[in-house]
């Protein structure tokens, strides 16, 4: 079926387009413009209108065990819209504000079967997992006993195909491992009891294992001490140890606190910012707070249950996990608190000084900073100046007096927007069929209304295309249909096969067998599609 | 392939789908109650309700909904079955809970053998009121019956906070012995059945583990129900939002442990149809008048006098399914142990749902 997608103003940065002109697909494939006797079989006429590939969320909790807790916690929720809305409904939302792949960025490989229940039973999108490693026993004894790097090697591909993921990601590493033996801090370069590894060798060996598996996705990487003043110095070490390979860290709003001011708590959001445009090798998520309900959903033990008896409303489930655990947390965060002033206002500067749009990703850490139908609102901010300092005029002076928000005058532009929700996920992730609209490339296409009220514009698209077929229109689903997984399977040695077998048995009385996950039990045709490693 | 019946005489599947289906189209409330089924088909049943405009409940949703009624009015503090043997070195065990899983009371007769918690740590078991007597294993108990435990558990609360109670002077020196070797542990469990508590026990026991977490390491552990509850409870979130005891009668899912609680509305006769399922054989239909049962069953478990009957397999043994596993507290896959041709629950509503006008139901945005 030949497409012709008629006269918008097409953005597609990763070619360096963006002008008047056509997008044409065949079947679920964009193609190049086919000679002047082409017949398309359908025409839509959208002049006026703005072009983009789909966008692609790189961290949002929207799928698994903590998730679901996540719902099951909060009834009275159902109310407006759920923060965690249920499977269904999540698929629904996203596709109507464009987006058409979201990847959840925490799944512990004991949940990793439920995860990706959860995640066949939402529509529309594609998804993907980042598996939990870093506060397991197995890895933690590995390192204990300084097993070669091959061996953390095999471990991690095994971890990736036994659990279906995209990447890795480590939360806290050591801390809730610590946190089991009565520890109640840890930082970068503190020590597990038992094991006499510290943070910082967890996550430098996560980070080598990734990165000579070839996986496209750098580790991912929550740090230690969110949230707390003065933990920018946590940041900053931890950029520093990336050293020259690649890395991820994840909403580093959290991360971005002083310890200044008269309530000992401030935006260190410059000095943050600046390191990231030095490091290169570096590429972060914001995680911005926006004002409202919501729920905390982490796979951060020790912060949740530090936490947890500031929860409004005040409930909370903290678990210790095999492996990491966690806690689910509601919140809410109010604009006439000084604290949440300073963290909405650190995000927003997170965005508008680190310089290149490819190096810093647009999330609210759903729904730890703000659940993901505010990404409207927040695209506003980013892109007029005049609303920010109408939003910073109703904010608490003393917040505003300790962050360098009020005086940033960059705007994105929806170029800018494109690069930051299209082309660099897709290129993050190892995708080089998604986030650009050239020949070849999946047919997911997000097309928008040129609103100047841009919070409108990205709220409800116009018209979404999804591996091709039209999906959405004036921000409703019309058609539902199923994405697909994505996962990456570098192959461990056998040898780790059989390892996993013994230790599982001795671990969990079980063969390892349990933690598959079951693909013939997903409810789709096709649940998975496999992303190479580079080689 | 399967057996089934209609009014007791034996029938195709198909026909026995179609009534049915013609049963629970006619209905003004169905209610599909049992629930004891695998993922599959606890997705399909959810389905079904929602298409209906029915109701979901599950036959254990008493004790689940009441551990859940502390997390989602509370707070709790817990941990999983196998941390808890790897590492307790002390556990409370409330009332009959490792009475119900002798597997368990059987592992933490033996030590915590996590390697990284050193080498000889003991562990101790405490007891707070075991109806069955003291459990094999156990270092001490205080009470014998149930309804003891609310005073006593508030009292021991108050002894490990320092508080006085109003207690004889044997009974303080009991809990204040017992509040002393809790507050040691390097690692504590608190075990509980909650078929046997009520919400307010609980939501004091959760009170207990997160008052010692104050300075030491505690966490609890709730015995789950059978019949794949905990499984089925993880469906129903995901796929509504809610637990079971949820009514689509108003197009959106609609949750209230009273309003839809399946034997309160059968007793009544609120509910007009049942559509029964129990594959793993537990339970039984709340029965009220002549609102007519569709039973999806195992072998030789139907409800007497169900005007359907059809025949499914067990999860598990006779054909692959996904389950929560009590043992490790997660969702897992299993093998058939012993496959053989019968149809499971999911295919079952499949055959019932293609009978309905519209085919299976899709969920709204």
């Amino acid at each position: 079926m030949l497409t012709r997608i008629a006269g918008g103003r097409v953005i597609d940065p990763a070619n360096g387009r963006d002008g008047v002109g056509d997008i044409w697909m065949r079947d679920e494939r964009i193609v190049a413009p086919p000679g002047d006797d082409a017949r398309p079989d359908a025409t839509y006429d959208v002049s006026g209108k703005i072009v983009m590939a789909g966008a692609i969320d790189i961290h949002s909790h929207i799928a698994g065990s903590h998730v679901n807790t996540a719902r099951l916690l909060l009834p009275e929720a159902y109310a407006e819209v759920p923060c965690v809305p249920p499977s269904f409904v999540t698929g629904c939302r996203y596709a109507a504000m464009g987006f058409t792949l979201v990847v959840e960025p925490a799944v512990a490989p004991t949940y990793a079967t439920q995860a990706h229940l959860e995640l066949a039973d939402i529509p529309m999108i594609d998804k993907a997992t980042l598996a939990v490693l870093g506060n397991d026993d197995f890895l933690l004894d590995l390192l204990r006993r300084r097993e070669s790097a091959a061996a953390v090697r095999d471990y991690v591909a095994w971890t990736l195909g036994t659990a279906r993921a995209l990447g890795i990601k480590v939360i806290n590493a050591g801390g809730a491992a610590a946190f089991k033996t009565n520890v109640r801090a840890f930082s970068l370069d503190d020590v597990v009891p038992y094991y006499g590894v510290s943070s910082r060798t967890i996550v430098k060996a996560l980070q080598q294992a990734v990165h000579e598996l070839g996986v496209p996705h750098p580790l991912h990487v929550h740090c230690n001490n969110l949230g707390l003043a003065g933990n920018v110095d946590t940041t900053l070490a931890t950029i520093a140890a990336a050293e020259d390979l690649p890395l991820h860290l994840a909403h580093l709003q959290f991360y971005g606190y002083g310890k200044d001011g008269p309530l000992g708590f401030s935006s260190a959001a410059p000095v943050l910012a600046e390191a990231v445009n030095r490091a290169k090798n570096v590429t972060i998520d914001v995680g911005q707070v926006m004002f409202g309900p919501t729920v905390t959903i982490s796979s951060d033990v020790l912060r949740q249950f530090n936490a947890r008896h500031r929860a409004n409303p005040r409930k909370w489930l903290i678990q210790d996990g095999d492996g990491n655990g966690g806690g689910v947390v509601p919140y809410r965060y109010r604009a006439d608190d000084f604290y949440n002033a300073v963290q909405w206002a650190v995000g927003l500067e997170l965005f508008l000084l680190i310089d290149d749009p490819a190096q810093v990703f647009f999330t609210t850490d759903h729904p730890n900073g703000a659940p993901f139908t505010a990404y409207p609102d927040l695209f506003a901010l980013l892109m007029d100046r005049d609303l920010r300092e109408q939003w910073i005029a109703t904010s608490p002076d003393d917040a505003m007096a300790v962050t360098t928000l009020k005086s940033i005058r960059r705007e994105y532009s929806l170029t800018d927007i494109a690069i930051m929700t299209r082309a660099a996920p897709a290129r993050l992730l190892g995708l080089p069929d998604r986030g650009h609209l050239g020949p070849g490339a999946r047919a997911d296409i997000a097309i928008y209304f040129d609103d100047d009220d841009r919070a409108k514009m990205f709220r409800a698209a116009h018209l979404v295309f999804k591996d091709g077929e039209p999906v959405v229109r004036d921000g409703e689903v019309f058609r539902v249909r199923w994405g697909r997984a994505l996962d990456v399977r570098p192959q461990p040695d056998a040898a780790m096969a059989r390892r996993m077998n013994d230790y599982c048995g001795e671990r969990y009385g079980l063969p390892a067998s349990f933690l598959r996950v079951p693909e013939g039990a997903l409810p789709r045709p096709e649940p998975f599609e496999c992303v190479p490693c580079a080689q | 392939m399967g057996h089934a019946w209609i009014d007791g005489n034996p029938v195709a599947l198909d026909a026995a789908a179609a009534e049915a289906a013609r049963l629970l189209r006619a209905a003004r409330l169905p209610v599909i109650a049992g629930l004891g089924t695998d993922i599959a088909g606890a997705r399909a049943a959810i389905a079904l309700a929602q298409a209906l405009g029915g109701v979901i409940d599950h036959m254990h949703s008493d004790a689940l909904l009441r551990d859940l009624a502390v997390m989602r009015e509370a707070g709790v503090i817990m941990t999983t079955p196998n941390e808890a043997l790897l590492r307790a070195d002390t556990v409370l065990a409330i009332g009959s809970a490792l009475q119900v899983r002798p597997e368990l009371e059987r592992s933490l007769r033996a030590p915590p053998t996590a390697p990284e918690i050193g080498s000889g740590v003991k562990r101790r078991v405490f007891c707070l009121c075991p109806p069955r007597g003291k459990p094999e294993g156990a270092e001490r108990t205080i009470g014998r019956q149930l309804d003891e435990l609310p005073a006593l558990l508030a009292a021991l609360r108050a002894r490990v906070a320092g508080r006085p109670v109003n207690a004889t002077a044997a009974l303080t020196r009991s809990l204040d012995a017992l509040a002393t070797d809790l507050q040691a542990a390097r690692f504590g469990v608190v075990v509980w059945w909650a078929a046997e508590l009520d919400a307010l026990a609980i939501e004091m026991l959760c009170g207990l583990v997160d008052d010692l977490n104050a300075r030491i390491r505690f966490a609890g552990l709730a015995i789950t129900p059978p019949d794949n509850a905990g499984g089925v409870m993880q469906a129903c979130g995901w796929m509504t939002g809610f637990p079971m005891r949820t009514g689509f009668g108003r197009g959106r899912p609609e949750h209230d442990p009273w309003r839809h609680d399946a034997a309160r509305l059968i007793a009544s006769r609120e509910a007009d149809c049942v559509l029964w399922i129990s594959a793993y054989g537990g339970g039984s239909p709340e029965r009220s008048g002549d609102v007519p049962i569709v039973a999806l069953t195992g072998d030789d478990t139907s409800p007497a006098g169900a005007r359907v009957v059809i025949q499914v397999g067990r999860p598990g043994l006779d054909h692959d399914a996904v389950e929560h596993v009590a043992a490790t507290g997660m969702l897992a896959a299993s093998t058939a142990k012993a496959p053989r041709e019968i149809i499971s629950v999911a295919q079952a509503i499949a055959r019932i749902a293609s009978c309905l006008p519209g085919g299976p139901g899709a969920p709204a945005c």
